[in-house]
């Protein structure tokens, strides 16, 4: 929230990221109280905080390919595991893996260019098909590309090194996490004030207008898949390093689904969004999954005679969650964080 | 009067046991929910019952409960990693009940690394070489374990009987054999070995069919075989799937003896299957089936009364052979025990070695005798094989109903004593 009156005057100041002392202070607070989080949090809670940064990674390339440009694609679980695969390999073949992350995501990109050719052409519906021919071909690749993935029985992996420390658990892992998003999401933002960002929110808002003003709509459009593809790639190196094993079932279409799903729930077209997006699919399963344990053996489960179906009750819980959220929601977590913000800020007058 | 204080004292020392000795934490990563879930239910819950059968009549192991946590992971590798990653670093439990190939191949190198014996319901020949010295092996399991004839044996051992059935058959020519199964690291596993038996007895070897794990339509795979002249067909898949195979190849007439694997053929899938299901061949890890009589058997039934107290529910093959599994973990943790010793994932690796012709006590005549060493984790050698026979429409009534007037039986054909060779071993 700016305070009242807008008196900037330089183009400097119209584009800053934190417009206030407020904002950037809390910014800091942020960062400090991120970076002190292992000594306090236990390995489970780092675990998952690990896993929203990963995913949030993820969600936030799919975001700028489907929120800022206003394309589509159902593959970007492909394109994560592309990535995943591709730094293992290297790994595999003595590249170290402080190298292997960023040369992966470089790899995920040249792949993503190849199957966003398609968008330079289609548009909508079209689109999400040939996205999601892109998802097929590349998880049947994984599958038999034995010299590539390690097959269908995947490949295990190497942790995360610089020089003599190792980043194997999740104290450590977090804060190799934690640098990754920042990064990422910093670029992401700055990207977005360049000229190249306006470009693409210019062909989401109205294709025509734009390459009425000269921009070029097919070059645009496979940029944005690259670069989605490669936030995907870095995630995906990320996570294969996290867990130390990727294998082909994890990727498949659901996750991709999920991808979107984080990125509808975030917010499109919000870069903090994709983090809150991937923040609550990743917390959701946990608290169900609190929640059927407190409902295990209890009353209810005798009443309705759940027994193991009370496991199934997990998956049934998520996609409702997803479905509530689409109705009253649909502009997604970021949109409600700004009314909280504003709330606080205009309390007692609410107008 | 005089007695109170006695029964005070015994009262407080029953309380005693649970109130102060730590319980042990055990992990079992099931599949309740996955491709394999046909058949992971029911091996699932007889490892649960048996370990919470073990709690509440011996007071668990050694004076200590069990604690066991368990975690469906829908057959997802990277879930059952997470899982496994996700436990070390809070329960760390002493040992763990597993369940597919993928992830118990993927798990290796970390129960390895944390010393943590992983009694697995995949049975890949792969988790049998402790040292990785065996000829054709590709890497050392010392903390893998399963109950039963790995993948490979048994089907090495359907070959055997396969190739003596031609001739008792008294038919002419070199048969065929085919594998079938879904491109997957479980029905991969005894591939390339049952294809070198096939060869070594005189089988010609077809190419490989795919179906997947899923059930679904499998003409186009059944017709294959058929046109291929297919004579004897491995079914590398669960019951599930195979159970789509079996009538699809019904329907198009393939005139194929079918061999399961140890996962492949049950009760239940006869039922579901039908008279399709009739002459399928496969390996029954247990001496006994349920309806059978056994010494051991009684200690089945109470088991079995832990998560259906009525006493009625019939218990497919696999339900057996997951009381076996948690049986020979409990055992080893027990040895573990003994003299005071802690119970600690390598004390726990070496009870596995502590016996000779190992079967559980209480458990004669249903569990079959493992043996355990430290160069072999091969459990087993010997080879039961079992026909499924199914004589008419089963869709009226239960299993057990169907079982009892006779309609579907399970026929022991032969039992198969493989050599230990020692360029099997891991392979």
């Amino acid at each position: 929230m700016t305070p009242a009156g807008d008196f900037r005057t330089s183009y400097r100041a119209d584009m800053t990221i934190f417009p206030t002392r407020g904002s950037r202070v809390a910014l800091w607070i942020g960062l400090a109280l991120a970076c002190a989080a292992p000594l306090v949090l236990d390995r489970y809670a780092l675990g998952l905080a690990i896993n929203i940064g990963i995913m949030g990674i993820a969600a936030l390339g799919l975001n700028i390919l489907v929120g800022f440009t206003g394309q589509i694609s159902i593959g970007h679980a492909a394109f994560f595991g592309f990535g995943a695969f591709a730094s293992a390999g290297l790994v595999e073949h003595g590249v170290p893996v402080v190298l292997a992350i960023p040369l992966a995501g470089l790899a995920t990109t040249l792949v993503g260019l190849v199957f966003g050719l398609p968008a330079a052409r289609l548009k909508g519906l079209y689109l999400a098909i040939a996205t999601l021919a892109a998802q097929f071909i590349l998880e049947d690749f994984f599958a038999r590309a034995q010299w590539f993935s390690g097959g269908v029985a995947g490949r295990v992996t190497e942790p995360f090194t610089l020089g003599p420390l190792r980043f194997d658990t999740e104290n450590s892992y977090f804060y190799v996490v934690l640098a990754a998003v920042i990064v990422m999401f910093v670029a992401a933002a700055n990207l977005m004030r360049t000229r190249d960002g306006r470009a693409l929110v210019a062909i989401r808002d109205h294709y025509l207008s734009a390459e009425m003003m000269g921009i070029n709509l097919a070059w645009y459009r496979t940029l944005s898949f690259g670069i989605a593809s490669f936030y995907a790639g870095i995630a995906g190196a990320l996570y294969a390093h996290y867990l130390l094993f990727v294998s082909v079932e994890a990727f498949n279409i659901l996750f991709s689904i999920q991808f979107l799903g984080m990125v509808i729930i975030g917010g499109l077209g919000s870069i903090m969004g994709s983090l809150l997006g991937a923040a609550f699919m990743v917390l959701l399963p946990e608290v169900v999954q609190t929640l059927v344990e407190l409902l295990q053996g209890g009353a209810i489960d005798r009443a309705l005679h759940l027994g193991n179906g009370v496991a199934f009750l997990k998956e049934m819980a998520i996609g409702a969650a997803i479905i509530l959220f689409l109705v009253f929601e649909p502009d997604g977590l970021a949109r409600r964080w700004r009314l909280i913000k504003a709330y606080w800020k205009l309390y007692p007058f609410s107008y | 009067m005089k007695m109170q204080p006695a029964l005070l004292a015994i009262v407080l020392s029953t309380l005693a046991i649970p109130a102060f000795a730590q319980p042990i934490p055990v992990g079992h990563i099931a599949d309740l929910s996955g491709a394999t879930s046909d058949v992971g239910v029911p091996y699932g819950q007889g490892v649960d019952d048996a370990l919470a059968w073990v709690n509440r009549t011996r007071g668990g192991v050694a004076g200590r409960q069990m604690n066991v946590t368990m975690q469906d992971y829908g057959y997802q590798a990277p879930r059952a990693v997470a899982l496994y990653q996700q436990w070390m670093s809070r329960d760390r439990p002493v040992a763990i009940q597993g369940w597919g190939t993928a992830d118990t191949e993927a798990l290796v190198a970390f129960v390895t690394r944390d010393r943590v014996p992983f009694i697995s319901g995949s049975y890949s020949a792969a988790l049998t070489d402790p040292t990785g010295r065996a000829p054709k092996a590709d890497k050392a399991a010392p903390f893998n374990f399963f109950y039963g004839p790995s993948y490979s044996d048994g089907l090495r051992a359907m070959l055997r009987w396969a190739a003596d059935d031609w001739r008792a058959r008294g038919q002419q020519g070199r048969p065929r054999f085919v594998h079938m199964g879904a491109n997957h690291p479980y029905p991969n596993s005894p591939k390339e070995a049952g294809e070198a038996m096939a060869r070594e007895l005189g089988f010609e070897v077809l190419p490989a069919i795919q179906f997947a794990l899923t059930p679904g339509d499998y003409t186009a795979q059944c017709l294959t075989a058929k046109n291929a002249g297919a004579n004897y067909a491995y079914l590398g898949n669960t019951a599930g799937s195979n159970i789509s195979v079996l009538r699809a190849c019904q329907t198009v007439g393939a005139n194929i003896q079918f061999l399961g694997n140890v996962w492949g053929m049950d009760e239940n899938a006869m039922k579901a299957a039908g008279t399709a299901a009739n002459g399928v061949v496969f390996p029954v890890r247990t001496a006994a089936v349920w309806g059978q009589e056994a010494p051991g058997m009684q200690a089945v039934r109470e088991i079995s009364r832990i998560s259906d107290p009525s006493g009625n529910a019939y218990r497919p093959v696999h339900y057996l052979a997951g009381i076996c599994a948690a049986m020979l973990m409990t055992e080893a943790m027990e040895t573990a025990a003994e003299a005071g010793g802690q119970i600690t994932g390598p004390r726990i690796r070496d009870g596995f070695y502590a016996r000779q012709n190992w079967v559980p006590r209480g458990f004669e005549g249903v569990c079959a005798p493992s043996n355990f060493t430290a160069e072999d984790h091969r459990g087993t050698m010997t080879v039961q094989l079992y026909r499924a026979v199914v004589t008419g429409p089963t869709n009226q009534g239960p299993v057990d109903e169907l079982i009892r007037n006779n309609t579907m039986r399970l026929e022991r054909v032969a039992t198969v004593e493989l050599e230990r060779r020692r360029d099997w071993l891991g392979w």
